[in-house]
This record gives C-alpha cells, structure tokens and sequence, in this order.
C-alpha cells in the first residue's frame, strides 16, 4: 500500500535549511495498524503529511497504492486525498462554523455526492461515532473527545483505504483518548490501514507495528515488514 | 458543477452573514458604482431621446441669413445703409435654391404696441409664412395657423403666442423675470382674456386673432439641445406687416432655412451664398449661419458630457472592485487554516478558486442589487422631490448595472481566489 524509499524533507532557513527527515524507508501493508513515534520533532507529523499528500519530500520516493507520488499533479492529489486517505488531526480541524453534520458532509460534497446521499450517510457515520443527536451542534458545542469523534466521522465520508492520525487523543482526556483509540482500533480490525503518529508508548504498543523515529531517522521498528 | 456552485454559494452566503459589517462596506463600494452608472446610462439615453427630438422637431441641416451686424465702414461719413433682404429676394431664393425643406423668413422690429379694449402693452410682432411652422413648432393650436392666402392677400389676421405659466424657480430667477420681462403687460393680457376671434390693433391697426399658440409647458416640452426660434409674442404675415408698414424698408429678413438632410447641406449652404453674392455682390452684407454645426457641436458636448458621467460610473466600480479584492484578500489571510483543512479532506485548487470568486460574486451581486435600488430611487423620486427631471431608467440599465456589479467582483476576485488556491495544504494547516 505504501513504500518509501530514502525519504528526505528539508525545511527552509538557515544557510543549508533544516533537515526534518534524513532518508526514511519502509513499507507498509493493506489493514495494518501502524504507530509511528518518537519524541517531538523528530519529524513524525512531517513524514505523516508526506504520506497524507499534504507536502512533498524534498528527496527519496513515495508510493501510494502503486503510484509514484512525485509524478502526481496537484489534482490527483487532491483526488486521492479525497477519496482514499481520511485525515484525524490533534486539534481537531473541524469548521466551526458548520454544524457536525454538515463537517462530515464537507468531504463528500467535494466528491460531488447528491445532498441526500450526504446526509444520509454523515448521519450513519456520526451514529457510529456515537454522536447521534448531537448532529446539529457546533463543534464549540461539543467536547474534545466528541469534536475527535466528528474529525473520525469527517476522516470516514468518502470510504478512504487509509487513515493517517496526528496525535490523535493529544487534546483529549484520558477516557477520550480511550474512546477515540477504540473506534481507530475498531477501524483497523475492520481492514483499515491506519498510521497514527503519538507520544504514547502505551498506545503504540497496542498498535500492530510501531516505527520509532529519532532526528529525522528511523530508529527502531517493531512488528511488520520492515 | 451545478452543485459545486451551490455549495459554494452557500458557504459564500454563511461568510458573508458572519462578518457583517466588512460585507455591508463591500456591498456600498460597489453600490456606489451602480448608482454612477445608472444616473450615467439615464444621462446617455436621455441625451439620445433629446438629439431624436432635436432631428424630428427643429431638424438637422439647418442655416439663417441674417444682416452682418459687425461690418467695419472705412469712413463713417460714407456710411450707407446696408442692403435688405425683402420678400420678394425671398421668393426668388426658393426660386433659384430649388429642393429646401424650409425658407422661413422673418420680420421683426422688436417693439411693437398692441391695443385691447383700451389696455395698451409693449409686445414683439414677427412677420412670418406658413414655413415658419415646419420646425421649432412646440405649442398648442387654438384656432388656425397663419395660410399662404393670408400672407398672398396681405390680410390683417394674426396669432398670439400664450406663455406657460412659470416653472417654480428660485428667488434669484424670479427677480430676474420681474427685472427682465418687458413683456410682462402682454403675458397678463394674453392670460386673462381669450383673445380668439377679436380684433386688435398692432401699431395702430386693426388685426383679428386667427389663432393662440400655447406655449408647452416644460414638462410636455420636447427635451432639446439647440433652440434658434426667436422669442416672439404675436405673428402676423410678413407681407400684410410690410404693407401697412410696421414693418419698415429698412427692416431687413432673416431667414430660417432648413436644406432637408444632412447630405445636401453643404450644397444648399453654397448655393444660398451664391444667391446672396449674385444679388448684394461680393460685400459681406449678410451672415449665412451654418446651424448644422452648432446642432452637431451641442450635440458631441452633450454626448461627452454623459461619457464622463460613464467614466465617473467605472471609476466607481473599479474602486469597488478594489474594495472586495481587499475584502477577499483579508478574508483569504484569515481563513488560510480553512483553506488548509478544506485542501486536506480533499478540496482541489478550482473548488477553492471557485469558492472565493463565489463568495466575491455574491458582494457583488448584492452590491449590485442595492446600487440599483439606490440608483432608482435617485434618479425618479429623489429627482423629482429635489424639482429635477427624473431619469429614464430603462429596464435593461438595472440588468446591465447588476451585471457589471458582479463581472466586477467576478474580476477583482480572481487574484485573491488564485492566492488561496495557492497556499500549500500543509502550510495552511499549520497557520494559526
């Protein structure tokens, strides 16, 4: 599903700019779960927005599903991360102007989904999250775990293979945080590839594979093909 | 698409209802173009609805020979009275300058004593033809009009002309009248008695009034931009006035000519010199006015005039236009971490592009609505209340109003749009 090869990403500033990621292979299969951790920038959310589509590397190559990233235009990615890659975010990203519902709906409205067809299946989604009857509430309306839960439903609009999630309960409490791990957990069983960066040794090692990052490297690797 | 467009009116209309106060700002910037450009296009149409008038009531190819009035004399002991231009020069003109639409001649002495039942008033006859009523004829006929048996038998008949009663003006403008209105006696006499079928005396002789012509009030007035009748109160047939004398041989006719169309005009004009160089030799004793130059000049200073007013109108817009690009510029800088979740979830360059430009086509749209709203009640009831004449605002000029409002925006959007679709997803994001 992915294969990175000698990923680089250097950032501009100082005289030769700043190197966040310094050759990082490995690949990762369909339906596996995968922490990556590590301390803080040691370049986990740069490699996840690598992955996500989100930024470019700035060396090394990335395969998503087959197709070599650097040869995609800007429309094809905006395609696949519309279509086959959910995104959770520690802070939540949710638009806080628009209610639950229509947050989740955001995604499918960009795949041109009719607006019954939407609804129909944001309420389904926000069901699953357990946040029926909270649909019509702002995410100021809502509390951490929940606006996670909304991010997650948002994540699952368009039925996405992969699932990248940035410290996903970073904000949360620490029965959110179980909350929300379960549904990604649940997520993952049901053959989701999930690739979720966080702190938490505890949480990685519930994971099925966990990548160990240290300036910019990758520093150990547990389970999975390496 | 369809659909794109819907949602991205939707969110468009979201934004513009929570910032309020930065889209009323935008709405009255381009408000404020819409009202120029209606006032401006009401200006143009009626500039064109007076040059039509100006063609149907006073024509175009119009000329007037009158007495050169400005000759210098070598020796003012040798001073000899200039020749005239008599009836008969007249007849013989339209005899040798075949084809003219008109040749009105006119004879006026400027003071004339009219008396009616023992009131005696100052008054200005003009000896006239029936030509004098093919152009410039902007009144109400009571009775009959001067005939060629009238003006062939010399008879004593004659028309009086009616004022309207006075616009209401400012004081200055009243003072005026009362200060300039030699004729104020004969305006009273005229008004208060229906003078239609009684006798008068002009200068002492008797004459029946045929006919009153009413003059038009300036709301039935055909708008005009050039006016070259004279400014007379009562018009007999010049030939019964030269019989009995009031008018006199040294009286000389001026002569209203009009050649018909435009294209014969220059030969007309030359043929009319020749006439007056073959009967009064090379001296420049009279004046042939080329009106047809002073019309088409009016005309280009009227048009000019409503082209400023139109350039004021785009002015307008594009500061409007300048004022959203602003707004949607700031609107872009403030929501770049939008920007940034909506590229994450999917959101391509275009739907962002589309949503902005959306969002500034709504201001403009709105903008457009209100100026023209504001643009209406200007030009009809504000004008009116304020004693002006309302403009004729046509249906087309809201449409064209609102859709330049909104190509405005639309324009004034795609630099801003371009630069939130540029923002790199992962940057965005990280905006705070």
């Amino acid at each position: 599903m992915i294969l990175c090869r000698g990923l680089e990403k250097i950032y501009e500033g100082g005289k030769s700019g700043w190197p966040a990621l310094r050759g990082v292979s490995f690949s990762i299969e369909p339906g596996e779960f995968v922490a990556v951790t590590g301390p803080s920038g040691c370049g986990k959310s740069t490699l996840l927005n690598i992955l996500g589509l989100l930024d470019e590397p700035s060396g090394g190559a990335y395969e998503l599903g087959g197709l070599d990233a650097s040869r995609m235009s800007d429309g094809e990615r905006s395609r696949a991360r519309l279509h086959r890659i959910g995104f959770v975010f520690q802070a939540f990203h949710l638009l806080n102007r628009l209610s639950a519902l229509e947050n989740v709906c955001l995604p499918m409205m960009y795949a041109g989904e009719t607006s019954d067809g939407m609804r129909r299946r944001a309420h389904e989604l926000l069901a699953r999250v357990g946040l029926k009857g909270k649909e019509r509430k702002t995410p100021l309306e809502l509390s951490g775990g929940e606006r996670q839960r909304v991010a997650i439903a948002r994540a699952l609009a368009n039925s996405p293979k992969l699932l990248l999630a940035d410290e996903p309960t970073g904000n949360l409490d620490s029965a959110s945080s179980r909350e929300i791990m379960d549904i990604l957990f649940e997520l993952g069983r049901g053959g989701m590839t999930v690739i979720m960066v966080t702190h938490d040794r505890e949480l990685a090692a519930r994971a099925g594979r966990d990548i160990r990052m240290r300036d910019g490297k990758i520093e150990a690797h547990r389970g999975g093909d390496k | 698409m369809t659909r794109a467009l819907y949602n991205a009116a939707r969110t468009g209309l979201a934004e513009i209802l929570a910032h309020k106060t930065r889209s009323t700002l935008s709405f009255l910037a381009i408000a404020a173009g819409s009202v120029v450009f209606i006032d401006a296009f009401s200006a143009i149409v009626a500039t064109y609805a007076r040059l039509e008038s100006q063609k149907e009531v006073s024509g175009m190819a119009r000329m007037k020979i009158s007495q050169n009035n400005s000759r210098s004399v070598a020796d003012v002991d040798d001073y000899q009275p200039p020749p005239v231009i008599t009836y008969d020069d007249v007849l013989r003109l339209k005899e040798r300058v075949p084809g003219l639409y008109m040749v009105s001649p006119e004879g006026t002495n400027w003071r004339n004593v009219l008396e009616y039942d023992g009131q005696r008033v100052l008054t200005r006859v003009a000896g006239i033809t029936p030509e004098w009523r093919k152009r410039d004829f902007v009144y109400d006929l009571k009775g009959r009009f001067i005939d060629w048996h009238d003006v062939d038998q010399k008879l004593r008949v004659c028309v009086l002309v009616r004022p309207a009663p006075p616009e209401p003006s400012n004081a200055f403008f009243k003072t005026m009248r009362q200060k300039y209105n030699y004729m104020g006696g004969y305006d009273m006499l005229v008004t208060h008695n229906d003078l239609l079928g009684r006798v008068i005396k002009i200068d002492g002789i008797n004459f029946t009034v045929i006919g009153v012509l009413d003059e038009l009030p300036p709301s039935r007035k055909p708008p005009r931009i050039w006016w070259s009748g004279g400014d007379y109160k009562a018009l007999a047939p010049v030939t019964t006035l030269m019989h009995y004398g009031v008018l006199r041989s040294h009286n000389s006719l001026d002569v209203s000519i009009d050649a018909g169309d435009e294209k014969g005009f220059d030969e007309a004009m030359r043929l009319v010199r020749n006439f007056l160089k073959v009967r009064f030799g090379d001296e420049d004793f009279f004046v042939v006015e080329n009106q047809m130059d002073a019309i088409k000049e009016s005309m280009s200073r009227n048009i000019s005039s409503s082209l400023v007013t139109i350039s004021l109108g785009m002015l307008a817009f594009i500061a409007g236009g300048i004022g959203i690009m602003n707004v949607t510029l700031a609107t872009v800088f403030a929501r770049t971490k939008e920007i940034g979740v909506r590229r994450a979830i999917g959101a391509g360059r275009g739907d962002i592009m589309l949503q902005f430009i959306v969002e500034a086509v709504m201001l403009g749209l709105i903008g457009g609505l209100l100026g023209t709203a504001l643009g209406w009640f200007w030009g009809v009831p504000a004008k009116v209340m304020l004693g002006m004449p309302p403009s004729p605002i046509k249906v087309w000029m809201p449409l064209v109003s609102v859709f330049i409002a909104a190509l405005t925006a639309f324009v004034f959007a795609i630099y801003p749009a371009w630069v939130a679709a540029g923002l790199k997803p992962a940057e965005a994001l990280r905006a705070e």
